[in-house]
């Protein structure tokens, strides 16, 4: 699902090139739950826009679900966003002016979709997240475990491979936190990749596998993870 | 993503500030609104100019230029009167012709009692009373037993009445013209306008004023035609015949009022086109406005442009929906200003007296001008929301 060959990241500091991310290779597969952990300056946000395509390496190669992406134009990274990954934010990121329904319409609009389609795509993602009844409320009459079902709902409406989520328990009780954790297993168990990025131990729980990033190099070898965790 | 849903989507963050963008609006308000004054009263007064060159109902006025050898021959030829009789019942069997206006006026003395004044004695035909809808304020009007009976009646002028009468009652009163006493039946209204003033009159039905002033011929002529298409054909038509019938060769003639009117339509137009472009200097500063408030948005907005280019949106779907934003707030604008230039100029005619043109041409053009001007200002500020880095953009707070 995702490949990652020799994946740098530098930025320019001054006059002084500083990488943030070190010749990273990784894998992931269709149908894996991957924890991303690791301290605050890792660089463990960088890898996860660079998988969001929200950002290009430096150099290196990304394959996402065979299509080599490393080279897009932004054109074309906005609509492998679209089409292919779902986003869940730490701050939800819910447009305040629009509704629950309005807001998990809006990656269709982008995809060209048709308005009874939409409505009728986003009812289904809003009801399996159990907001039925929260369909036309604006994202401030919601509590935050409600705004973050609705960023999921919205995450799935297009019906991605991979959901990315980042931080999505950062601002959430415990509680709420663990129930937001089991609608991604559950996701995951429908085939959907998920990758969370988390420096929360509980959270990272529910992975199957955890990548520790630490001063933009991986530590803690994929496999050798897995064989702890089975 | 079609047009329809960015209008829409544009409506809803429109709404979201109401009072901050009904304030921008007021700037393409009041710029479209007055460019749409300026243009409607231009062309109202242009109108207006026009067909007062034409003359009200279709008329045509016949002049004399006799030429050199003419004058020549008789140089007394400017004190006669160039149109005789028969000239007007010629004139009468032109098919194109609806009904000839004659006139003849002289400078005369009346007396009445012991005062005595200065008028212009006019005397008409009938059709002239028809045409010139001379009012009668006291009195009666001529009939036409007076003129076919060549009655020894008259109307005066209201300015007459105060001159000679002093407030008396003119009614039945009898004056003498040229020595001859002729009876008051009717005195006329005050002129109205703008640029009326009262002067000294007298008219006389022409079969009288023959007799009085000794002279049949008309010194005024003046032509009505069914249709404004006619007239000028009408026009051309009575000064041939009345040419061939002076063996003159081009000394009766009358006035190409087309070139005329079109003298004044382009005097007009470039007021016109004066004062629209210091109302459109205004719409200039709105539309500045605009592009101010559209690049303080795109600065607020920051996390919503993060969030949508997260979701998939082009840089191309972020300016589109920038650039259809600030066009639906200068096409509202734009229509309420022309809603705002409509009424103010209807106003503004009804008490200046002055007729005000809208035209569909103007609104249409009004809708599309704001909307160019919602498109050329809110470039700088969309370009500037499509530029965002899509990561900078979702941190910023």
């Amino acid at each position: 699902m995702i490949r990652l060959e020799s994946i740098t990241k530098s930025f320019l500091v001054g006059k002084e090139s500083i990488d943030i991310l070190n010749n990273i290779s990784l894998i992931i597969e269709e149908g894996e739950f991957v924890a991303i952990m690791g301290p605050s300056g890792s660089g463990k946000s960088t890898l996860m826009n660079i998988i969001g395509c929200l950002d290009k390496p430096t150099s290196g190669q990304y394959f996402l679900g065979g299509e080599d992406v490393s080279n897009y134009n932004d054109k074309e990274l906005a609509r492998v966003r679209n089409q292919s990954i779902g986003f869940v934010f730490q701050q939800f990121h819910l447009l305040p002016r629009l509704t629950a329904m309005k807001n998990v319409e809006l990656p269709m609009i982008y995809a060209g979709i048709s308005k009874s389609e939409r409505q009728s795509r986003a009812e289904d993602a809003l009801r399996k997240m159990g907001l039925e009844d929260r369909m036309d409320h604006l994202p401030n009459a919601l509590s935050g475990g409600q705004k973050q079902r609705v960023a999921i709902a919205r995450s799935i409406v297009n019906r991605p491979k991979l959901i990315l989520a980042d931080e999505p328990t950062g601002a959430l009780d415990t509680k709420t936190s663990m129930a937001i954790m089991e609608q991604f297993r559950e996701l995951n168990q429908e085939g959907v990749t998920v990758v969370v990025v988390t420096h929360e131990p509980e959270v990272a729980e529910y992975a199957n596998r955890t990548i520790l990033v630490r001063d933009g190099m991986i530590q803690v070898s994929a496999a050798a993870e897995r064989g702890q965790r089975t | 993503m079609s047009f329809m849903e960015n209008m829409l989507m544009a409506l809803s963050s429109l709404k979201a500030h109401k009072l901050r963008s009904i304030l921008t609006m007021l700037g393409i308000i009041i710029g479209v609104g007055a460019v749409i004054i300026v243009v409607a009263i231009g062309q109202g007064g242009e109108a207006m100019l026009k067909s007062q060159i034409t003359g009200p109902g279709n008329t045509i006025e016949m002049f004399y230029q006799p030429s050199d050898e003419e004058i020549r021959a008789n140089p007394n030829i400017f004190q006669q009167a160039p149109f005789k009789q028969e000239d007007i019942r010629a004139l009468e069997q032109l098919p194109e012709v609806k009904q000839v206006v004659a006139s003849s006026t002289t400078l005369s003395a009346v007396r009445y009692q012991q005062d005595t004044a200065d008028v212009s004695s006019t005397g008409i035909n009938q059709a002239y009373l028809k045409l010139n809808q001379l009012k009668v304020e006291k009195g009666r009007n001529l009939s036409t037993a007076d003129f076919l009976g060549g009655r020894r009646v008259a109307l005066i002028s209201n300015k007459l009445q105060e001159e000679l009468f002093k407030g008396k009652n003119p009614i039945g009163k009898i004056i003498t013209l040229a020595n001859q006493p002729i009876e008051v039946i009717g005195v006329l209204e005050k002129p109205t306008g703008l640029l009326a003033f009262g002067s000294m009159e007298v008219y006389l039905p022409f079969q009288t004023w023959k007799i009085i002033y000794g002279s049949s011929d008309f010194t005024q002529v003046t032509i009505q035609a069914d249709s404004a298409e006619q007239l000028q054909t009408a026009g051309k038509k009575a000064a041939k015949l009345l040419n061939r019938m002076h063996n003159t060769e081009k000394s009766y003639q009358v006035i190409n009022m087309e070139e005329i009117a079109q003298g004044v339509g382009q005097v007009t137009q470039i007021m016109t086109l004066i004062i629209g472009s210091i109302a459109g200097i205004s719409l200039f500063v709105g539309g500045i406005g605009v592009m101010n408030i559209m690049l303080v948005s795109v600065t607020e907005r920051t996390r919503e442009i993060g969030i949508r280019m997260a979701l998939g949106a082009t840089r191309g779907q972020v300016l589109t929906q920038f650039l259809i934003e600030s066009m639906t707030l200068t096409l509202i604008g734009g229509i309420l200003g022309i809603f705002l230039g409509w009424g103010t100029s209807e106003i503004v005619s009804f008490f200046a007296g002055w007729p005000s043109l809208v035209s569909w041409q103007v609104v249409l053009g009004g809708v599309l001008f704001s909307m160019v001007i919602g498109v050329v200002f809110g470039i700088l500020p969309a370009n500037k929301a499509s530029k965002l880095d899509p990561i900078e953009s979702l941190r910023y707070e």
